[in-house]
């Protein structure tokens, strides 16, 4: 009689005990979905903004239509990636890996704009190009601290699932270590300079 | 060396929470001391005109603090920032400089996965901040036109991230509780003064009372000393409580910006700042302020500190700061 309530306890304790790693892992997975959705957010304004740079641009810039073409292209490309990452339903390690490389193209191409805005005193003084200058870097800030952001969430979330007792039942309840959203070139992890 | 912001963090809540309990402590001691002494004096005949003085005073208190807390709950930051004479800025402004601010705090709010506070500017010359409100659900942080002007885009990211560490760290509950209890303890004060005045009036009125007049101004002298020490001392402690979690919101600042320079150069022109025209409402708003001017009541440390403590240079720390 005895023994069996002691494993009916033991059983419903670890039941509970299971239940709590379980909902653990669900909260954390939501952090992180959540942080990605912010970055999500400011790389979408970020393509948003590109177009009126270079519409403003364009009328002092007559010399560098390739420049502009390039920074355009990457734009275009690095747009893609994330429609392509959204629509797989999140962060994957392919998807990842191409928008990083996408995203590491358009900083390279936007930084060298940037470098020829520099050429032109009228042009930098505009009222337009100051404001437009103003949105880039608060948008560049932006990607940078929903990264950062993104990147604690992540680690929280990959270091539960490897401590115990998580790490015997997280890939059984679906749950993998999740990549970091690391810009991979040095050049990639200076902002793009934006002078005032 | 860049500062250890995670440690710095964890050493200022560790002294945060030894200087709360000895509030709490300090009070505490207060109305024992009024009871006992009331007990000794009085002798065989302790007949008080108030049963349990010493802790009707505790009572009165903790009473009044509970009712100032509950006041100041009421109302989120931006009516602080609004009773300042700050205006608020709104997110599709066409100024340029309000804008950069909006950014500013946005990106900040995105750094510490905080909701989006209300931004408003203060019209002052000085260069001067503060974050007010209860939880970040309502808070507001408030900067003055001075420092748009005079700081430059890094240097107004240092001070918001240092705001932002006072909402992140509920900087402001702490401060509000601790201004509530000293002004509980001004309240004892003043009901001493009038139990003493209502007193000699009644002494003087009607000569036959016997000693209950003495046993009154009794009381009301106890009243008035416990209620004016408790004040005094409170109000030290409020201010050093205050200037720990000043060291916390620049490790934190620190923390959120990674970028050591911004917070320090602001402070270092802070230092050098010749306008001081900032409205000032109360004494209970000093702690709000980004600065304040160095002495045992004063609720921040000297600048030159906290500029070593940010940019991690060594530094002799005094046991009272």
């Amino acid at each position: 009689m005895w023994s069996w309530i002691i494993i009916a306890a033991i059983i419903v304790i670890l039941v509970l005990f299971v239940v709590g790693i379980y909902n653990r892992l669900v909260t954390l997975r939501n952090q992180v979905k959540n942080a990605w959705s912010q970055i999500d957010v400011q790389l979408q304004r970020r393509y948003d903004l590109i177009p009126n740079l270079v519409e403003t641009v364009k009328g002092y810039m007559n010399f560098e239509k390739g420049t502009l073409e390039s920074v355009i292209k990457a734009r275009n490309q690095a747009s893609a990636a994330r429609e392509q990452l959204a629509q797989s339903g999140g962060p994957t390690e392919g998807s990842l890996k191409n928008l990083i490389g996408a995203e590491t193209a358009l900083r390279s191409s936007l930084g060298n704009i940037m470098a020829l805005v520099e050429n032109y005193p009228q042009l930098r003084a505009s009222e337009p190009m100051q404001r437009l200058q103003e949105e880039l870097s608060s948008t560049e800030n932006r990607v940078a601290f929903a990264r950062q952001a993104y990147n604690d969430q992540v680690m929280g979330y990959n270091t539960y699932q490897q401590e115990f007792p998580a790490v015997l039942l997280a890939s059984m309840f679906g749950h993998h270590p999740v990549d970091m959203f690391e810009v991979d070139t040095p050049e990639a992890k200076k902002n793009v300079k934006v002078a005032f | 060396m860049a500062m250890d912001f995670w440690e710095a963090q964890r050493r200022a809540r560790l002294r945060t929470a030894f200087y709360l309990a000895l509030f709490v402590v300090l009070t505490l001691l207060a109305a024992v001391c009024a009871e006992l002494v009331l007990r000794y004096v009085a002798g065989d005949n302790y007949e008080p005109p108030l049963p349990l003085l010493g802790f009707g005073f505790l009572a009165v208190t903790f009473a009044v603090a509970a009712y100032n807390y509950l006041m100041y709950k009421q109302h989120g930051g931006g009516y602080v920032a609004e009773s300042m004479g700050a205006y608020p800025i709104s997110a599709d402004t066409r100024d340029f400089h309000e804008k950069q601010l909006y950014n500013i705090v946005h990106e900040m709010a995105i750094a510490t996965s905080l909701p989006m506070p209300e931004v408003y500017l203060i019209p002052s010359e000085e260069i001067n901040a503060f974050a007010a409100g209860l939880n970040p659900k309502n808070a507001a942080i408030a900067i003055t036109e001075g420092a748009m002007e005079r700081l430059n885009r890094d240097e107004i990211q240092g001070v918001i991230a240092h705001e932002f560490g006072h909402i992140k760290n509920a900087d402001m509950v702490i401060s509000l509780r601790l201004a509530a209890m000293v002004m509980g303890f001004f309240f004892a004060l003043y009901i001493g003064l009038r139990i003493m005045q209502l007193s000699q009036f009644r002494s003087r009125d009607s000569n036959g009372r016997g000693n209950g007049g003495h046993i009154m101004i009794l009381a009301a002298l106890i009243i008035i000393v416990a209620g004016a020490l408790t004040w005094f001392f409170g109000t030290i402690l409020k201010a050093t409580v205050s200037r720990q979690r000043e060291y916390l919101a620049d490790a934190s600042a620190v923390q959120f910006t990674r970028n050591p320079d911004g917070i320090a150069n602001a402070l270092r022109k802070i230092a050098k700042d010749q306008y001081h025209d900032m409205p000032k409402t109360g004494a209970a708003y000093s702690h709000l302020y980004l600065e304040d001017r160095s002495s045992i009541f004063a609720t921040h440390p000297p600048i030159e500190k906290r500029i070593a403590a940010i940019e991690g240079h060594q530094y002799e720390e005094k046991p009272n700061d």
